[in-house]
């Protein structure tokens, strides 16, 4: 017979660990929606929606992009080439730290960008397509800010 | 012990930004962003000051205007404006940089220490009251005078250039020959789209202008920093020999001592910092807005064709470059430059 004080205890670690695994699936759908809406985006060709989703500067692989008309530009350029995000699925996912940097490129400028630019709110989501390449993407996990892309890597 | 030659610099830099006259935003429409030196942005401001090291970016409906004693300078959309300072023979020089796009000068009386005007290729001393500068993306440059005269200067060669005439330099390059023009005859888009074209035509040939570019400023940068370290260490041991002179033979003799020695080596030094950050904020400029922006175009004309020789053979060029900025213009910078 166990006492009403283990009881209690019992309840209370059950509704932590509760609580924790809502976080983590909370997170994990977060997470799955950003790169589908993502993917719906480049798929869809909607360059204006991305670039009105990007914050600045915005990184591309290894390149600060400080002007907003040429993170438009890019956005443009790859729905223009015929770019598609086929079968996206999320891959590995992380909070973005000022080490994340190495993950796009490892230099001066990039790990600037993330101390100076990259806020805590910030993931690092991969998105898996079927055709076996990846791409890198930095998003800000913000019920706020319309601007939440901050990053794109690959594909690779 | 980098760290501490690092503060030494910043500071000495600090003091002798002291002295820089800011420019005053009189007008603003559109987007138009500040960036400051200390690396933080916001939307530029009537009103606001815009200090050396700080940099303003207009949008594609941006536009903006600012004075600085007696200097009007009309910026245009697309533009990104940098308010810079080297020295030159023992004085302080202002200098205007345009990286991108064009913008108009307009002096209401020449007082015989101008700012000098700066693209990503030229440099041009200023001897006229009203000209207009444009900065293509292939970091080529445009110059055309309205009235006055303007001695614009690259590779080694000086064009003069009086009302009504104008001079194209391409980036690394002599300026040309001084042609009949009009600012308002020039339409910057198309011209603009021109050059944008003739770099992509050509990408691993381009890349190779900006290399060497790159490698001369790279040879500048080196240059004034080891000398910057040669006056750091004298002035290091003047501070020593200062403090010994104050122990033996009292304040008096060590302030005739650190007048005599120490006042000149700091300004030397102080000016040594001046010239190697200009330097390296210069190939900031050519790797941010020529070289960046040129890989962008080409990753997304290229993104469903890697191996593409046209885009694997730039890459090679590409990583250089990085490579060589990294190593030589990287330690010069700091967060807030980016």
């Amino acid at each position: 017979m166990q006492s009403p004080i283990r009881k209690l205890v019992g309840a209370a670690a059950c509704a932590i660990l509760l609580a924790l695994s809502s976080c983590a699936s909370l997170q994990h759908g977060w997470d799955q929606g950003s790169v589908t809406m993502v993917a719906d985006l480049i798929n869809s060709g909607k360059s204006a929606e991305l670039a009105s989703m990007s914050g600045s500067p915005f990184l591309v692989d290894g390149e600060v992009v400080p002007l907003k008309a040429d993170v438009a530009g890019f956005w443009t350029g790859i729905v223009k080439a015929g770019y598609k995000v086929q079968g996206p699925q999320l891959g590995m996912t992380a909070p973005a730290t000022p080490d994340s940097y190495k993950q796009f490129a490892d230099t001066m400028e990039v790990r600037a960008f993330f101390k100076n630019y990259v806020k805590k709110d910030t993931r690092l989501l991969e998105l898996k397509t079927s055709g076996g390449t990846t791409v890198l993407l930095l998003i800000k996990d913000s019920l706020f800010s319309k601007k939440i892309i901050q990053g794109f890597k690959g594909p690779f | 012990m980098n760290r501490t030659i690092a503060f030494s610099a910043v500071f000495l830099l600090a003091a002798w930004a002291a002295f820089a006259v800011p420019a005053d935003i009189t007008y603003t429409e559109g987007d138009a962003t500040l960036k400051l030196k200390n690396g933080k942005q916001q939307d530029a401001q009537i009103g606001d000051k815009m200090n050396t090291g700080d940099t303003l970016k207009t949008g594609s409906d941006g536009l903006a205007e600012l004075s600085q004693a007696g200097v009007t300078v009309k910026i245009s959309s697309g533009t990104v404006f940098t308010l810079m300072e080297r020295d030159v023979n023992g004085k302080t020089q202002t200098v205007m940089s345009t990286a991108l796009g064009s913008i108009k000068y307009k002096y209401g009386k020449l007082s015989g220490s101008e700012p000098a005007i700066r693209t990503n290729g030229a440099i041009a001393g200023v001897r006229g009251t009203e000209f207009t500068v444009f900065a293509g993306a292939d970091g080529s440059s445009l110059i055309t005078v309205d009235s006055g005269e303007v001695d614009v200067q690259s590779g080694g060669k000086t064009v003069q250039l009086t009302a009504a005439q104008g001079t194209e330099v391409p980036l690394g390059k002599p300026p040309g020959d001084p042609i009949p023009i009009k600012s308002d005859q020039i339409d910057y888009s198309k011209w603009n789209q021109d050059k944008l074209d003739s770099m992509l035509a050509d990408p691993v040939g381009t890349m190779a202008t900006l290399q060497d570019a790159l490698d001369n400023y790279a040879r500048d940068v080196a240059d004034y920093y080891g000398q910057y370290l040669v006056s750091k260490k004298q002035l290091d041991e003047v501070v020593k020999t200062a403090a010994q002179i104050f122990k033996e033979k009292g304040q008096d003799e060590a302030t005739k001592y650190q007048q005599e020695f120490y006042y000149p080596l700091t300004h030397q030094a102080g000016a040594l910092v001046l010239n190697y950050r200009y330097n390296a904020l210069a190939a900031l400029s050519l790797r941010t807005y020529v070289t960046g922006r040129m890989y962008l175009a080409l990753k997304a004309r290229y993104i469903l064709n890697p191996d593409d020789p046209v885009w694997t053979d730039f890459l090679g060029r590409y990583n250089a470059f990085l490579s060589t900025f990294e190593q030589s213009i990287s330690p010069q910078l700091v967060d807030a430059d980016i």
